[in-house]
């Protein structure tokens, strides 16, 4: 069976594959055991994909700032929980569920979760770019329309907007990553959404501000 | 050796008309893609009958694969495709349903019901108990191959041990484990 098991690994020879093959033809309780493998990888894959594991980035930053801290964990969260990340279409409030479906499947190999994550480098780079900046951000450029209902300009600070719950911070910048399509990611009780503005140009909100109330400010974006 | 490598040699067999590869894959992913369709039809029969139109899929078409991803995600792709069209149908055939697609679809896939979950979470968490009061070896062996999908010459440098020993440690924690489930009648 230690042989099946490493053929189930992929860890084999061509001799012991061809052999292991027909020792599985031979032998329902061989083909019991490989479904038993299999199961207990798929528990085990499960029981990854709930817990987050990797911060790949966390210790890259400096935490002196409290919110540029959190966010660099929720961005280290984003890389390994990019299970969820959803697409909005352009013209539709709705989940792209294949999307999620695919990312969830691609988390279950190393190398999926490598092609993944080097497909979305260039996004993860924007985030890295925007929560490292030390630079007030554009407040002045933030149209009041666009503002969710209910939120308030911070007296402190120009780029943050809150309901008294809930906080949302802007940043504008020119689209370099060419998204045609607003997208958003979760990361703990942290909302980033990634807003492509009709001129050219990336709006990205981030904070604790769910879909539900987030809804409405991308709808009048757009 | 890899278990890409091993993934060719699967290939290669199947896409020469090897009908016993052929049923080696189908019991090394049926599980996986078991659980992706439970997930997204939330019917523990609908993602069986799905997994088994999937499978012929693959049988029929495997010599369309090329490599370029691995054989897992392309058999996702053709599963998945087939939920759609499942759901497409059977949503059509409802056509007094207001809901739009996009809400339905969203539903489907928020969660899995402990009813159709291939092991319920409390045999899980018995699971992950019994694998941590394994030794130190076996387990440290068992999780960088099956959480980190590390190569057994990758776990043979970390573990600073030869490349059997791995073979071995993983075997090993794999029958143990097996043999706890087997006793708490958990498979």
């Amino acid at each position: 069976m230690e042989k099946i098991s490493a053929w189930y690994d992929g860890e084999v020879t061509q001799q012991e594959f061809d052999s292991s093959l027909d020792e599985l033809n031979a032998s329902t309780e061989t083909k019991k055991t490989l479904h038993q493998f299999a199961l207990l990888s798929e528990v085990m894959q499960r029981q990854q994909k709930s817990s987050s594991k990797v911060q790949m980035i966390k210790d890259y930053f400096p935490g002196n700032n409290p919110w540029l801290s959190n966010i660099i964990t929720a961005a280290a969260t984003v890389l390994v929980t990019i299970t969820i990340l959803y697409q909005f279409d352009t013209n539709r409030f709705g989940v792209d569920d294949e999307n999620q479906m695919q990312l969830a499947t691609a988390l279950e190999s190393s190398e999926a979760r490598s092609q993944l994550l080097s497909a979305d480098q260039n996004v993860m780079d924007h985030l890295i770019h925007i929560m490292a900046s030390n630079q007030p951000h554009g407040s002045q450029n933030i149209s009041q329309d666009w503002i969710p209902v209910g939120f308030k300009q911070s007296q402190q600070n120009p780029a943050q907007f809150s309901n008294g719950r809930n906080n949302l911070f802007f940043h504008i910048e020119n689209n370099k990553l060419n998204l045609t399509k607003v997208k958003y990611f979760q990361a703990s009780n942290s909302w980033i959404y990634l807003i492509p503005l009709g001129d050219g140009r990336l709006l990205t909100a981030y904070g604790d501000v769910p879909p539900a109330l987030a809804s409405k400010m991308i709808q009048a974006i757009k | 050796m890899s278990t890409r490598h091993g993934e060719q040699m699967m290939v290669e067999q199947i896409k020469a008309g090897n009908t016993k590869a052929f049923e080696a894959m189908v019991i090394q992913y049926q599980p996986k893609l078991l659980s992706s369709m439970i997930a997204y039809t939330k019917s523990y029969e609908q993602a069986e009958e799905i997994c088994q139109q999937t499978f012929i899929r693959v049988w029929q078409k495997i010599e369309s694969f090329r490599g370029d991803s691995a054989l897992f995600t392309w058999i996702y792709r053709i599963g998945i495709n087939l939920a759609k069209n499942n759901f497409a149908s059977s949503y059509s055939k409802n056509s007094s349903n207001t809901t739009s697609l996009d809400i339905s679809e969203h539903d489907i896939s928020n969660h899995i019901s402990p009813e159709t979950d291939l092991i319920d979470k409390e045999s899980e968490s018995t699971i992950f108990n019994f694998i941590a009061s394994l030794e130190m070896e076996l387990k440290t062996a068992f999780s960088l191959r099956e959480l980190e999908g590390r190569s057994y010459e990758e776990i043979a440098s970390i573990m600073k041990c030869p490349i059997g020993t791995v073979r071995s440690r993983i075997f090993r924690a794999r029958q143990l484990i097996l043999e706890f489930m087997n006793q708490e009648n958990i498979i």
